[in-house]
């Protein structure tokens, strides 16, 4: 009786393993590439019933997001302007009134237009938390989480886009560092602002009347230290006594 | 081996161009790896419901009803009823800005005219009202730069000076001329607020 397996089998377990063990790096490599709202998520850029630039509006016209977004500070669900808000400035004899990329602006709002159907302008979503997650806008807006956190640079997108991932690890990266988000509150809905464009004695004399330290005392206390968005958050947050939940129920009740 | 290994490298490469890297610009919705209950069988705020005809989720008040905590309008004048919007609006001087038939001077009584009063009006009017009349209300706002269209009204000459503050406040509310109705942007309070902070640009500009 000689040998049952051949001498080309001698290896094969390793081989099979190596195989294996490739193919499975590849895979897991894949995955953790692009099964990530990093990868699903950032740049989905629907294309809108009407081309709205934003970049146009919110950054070469310098209006602000509450124009149209009136009710964000107000309610959980930032809103999205009703047709009656855009018809303020693009109705008949206003500005660039006849263009027909307002064609289902005036089929909304327009009775003399002949594809005239009162029916709302059905406006693509793009930032979508999912169902079982309660975002609430005003909260933030109110404690000085600008708009720009989560929504990138608006006022310098033509077409707006996902800018930001939105997955809970994300949410989380803000809600136990705070100080990395928070502004002065005039300054929500300057999204090109920055640590710098800040006058430091208002800032101190701001906080000192919020916490009721002397604004001498908090200036030496931060000797030494940077001025930026590191110290100006962690200020805030104690002027504010900000302390976002980390708990589940926080946003899934 | 020496196939597994070529045909897995030509699979990588196939699979790292047809996937691309991430950040890269696409119109179609985003897919869902793990899409449990994140569509839930719920109507969310402006969003369509295929439960209703219209498949509009956002009702309006049924015909002839009116939410709690609003009032009819002109309640015993049915033939006003007809304007299904205005049930939302009181008849008094606060609401309206009018006395019957008149426009009241002066700010409604129930109005706590204070600086954090004012600063609200200061910061609704350069939301709202700057684009067209201008930070300073001189009529002359970003709009006026690039597109040739009427002028807007400026809000400090003698003319809207001597409007009494009921006026610019039914202005505001229901628009006038080329202007659209506010009323669904700003809240009443809001609207009271750009009053009195309009009259006090007025009288910063000497009227």
């Amino acid at each position: 009786m000689g040998n049952i397996f051949p001498r080309w089998t001698n290896l094969l377990a390793i081989k099979v393993l190596l195989c294996a063990g490739a193919l499975g790096t590849c895979v897991i490599a894949v995955a953790w590439y692009s099964w990530t709202p990093k990868y699903t998520r950032v740049g989905y850029m629907p294309q809108q019933p009407i081309p709205f630039d934003h970049s146009l509006h919110a950054g070469q016209l310098g209006m602000d997001c509450r124009y149209c977004h009136s009710f964000v500070e107000d309610s959980l669900h930032s809103n999205v302007p009703t047709a009656q808000v855009c018809w303020n400035c693009h109705g008949p004899g206003k500005v660039k009134s006849d263009s027909p990329k307002l064609e289902p602006l005036r089929q909304a709002m327009d009775e003399n237009s002949e594809n005239y159907t009162g029916k709302p302008i059905e406006w693509v979503q793009i930032h979508k938390v999912p169902d079982y997650a309660y975002f609430n806008h005003s909260v933030h807006v109110n404690r000085g989480v600008s708009c720009v956190e989560c929504h990138g640079k608006v006022n310098e997108m033509p077409v707006v886009f996902h800018a930001e991932p939105m997955s809970m690890s994300w949410c989380l990266d803000c809600h136990r560092n705070p100080e990395k988000a928070l502004r002065p509150l005039d300054q929500i809905t300057n999204l090109d602002w920055t640590p710098d464009d800040l006058d430091q004695d208002d800032f101190y004399s701001y906080v000192s009347a919020q916490t009721g330290k002397s604004a001498e005392d908090l200036k030496k206390g931060d000797e030494g230290k940077e001025w930026g968005q590191d110290l100006i958050g962690s200020h805030l947050q104690m002027a504010w006594d900000v302390h976002p939940p980390q708990d589940c129920a926080a946003c899934h009740r | 081996m020496r196939w597994f290994f070529l045909i897995l490298a030509i699979a990588v490469v196939a699979t790292v161009y047809a996937i691309g890297p991430r950040g890269v610009k696409f119109s179609d919705p985003p897919f869902e790896l793990f899409p449990d209950m994140d569509h839930q069988y719920r109507v969310n705020p402006q969003k369509p419901s295929g439960f209703f005809e219209d498949g509009q989720g956002s009702r309006k008040p049924i015909e002839g009803t009116v939410p709690v905590g609003f009032e009819l309008p002109h309640a015993g004048n049915e033939a006003d009823l007809t304007s299904d919007l205005d049930f939302s609006r009181g008849d008094s001087y606060f609401d309206t800005g009018l006395f019957g038939d008149f426009y009241g001077s002066g700010y409604p009584e129930t109005l706590e005219l204070d600086a954090a009063f004012l600063a609200r009006g200061k910061q609704r009017f350069q939301i709202t009202c700057t684009p067209c009349h201008g930070n300073s209300g001189n009529g002359a706002g970003v709009v006026s730069k690039y597109w040739a269209i009427p002028p807007s009204a400026n809000l400090i000459d003698a003319r809207v000076s001597a409007m009494p503050e009921g006026q610019i406040f039914w202005t505001i509310t229901h628009g006038k001329g080329l202007m659209g109705p506010y009323n669904g942007v700003l809240s009443v309070n809001d609207r009271w607020a750009i009053v009195a902070y309009v009259k006090s640009l007025q009288a910063a500009a000497g009227n």
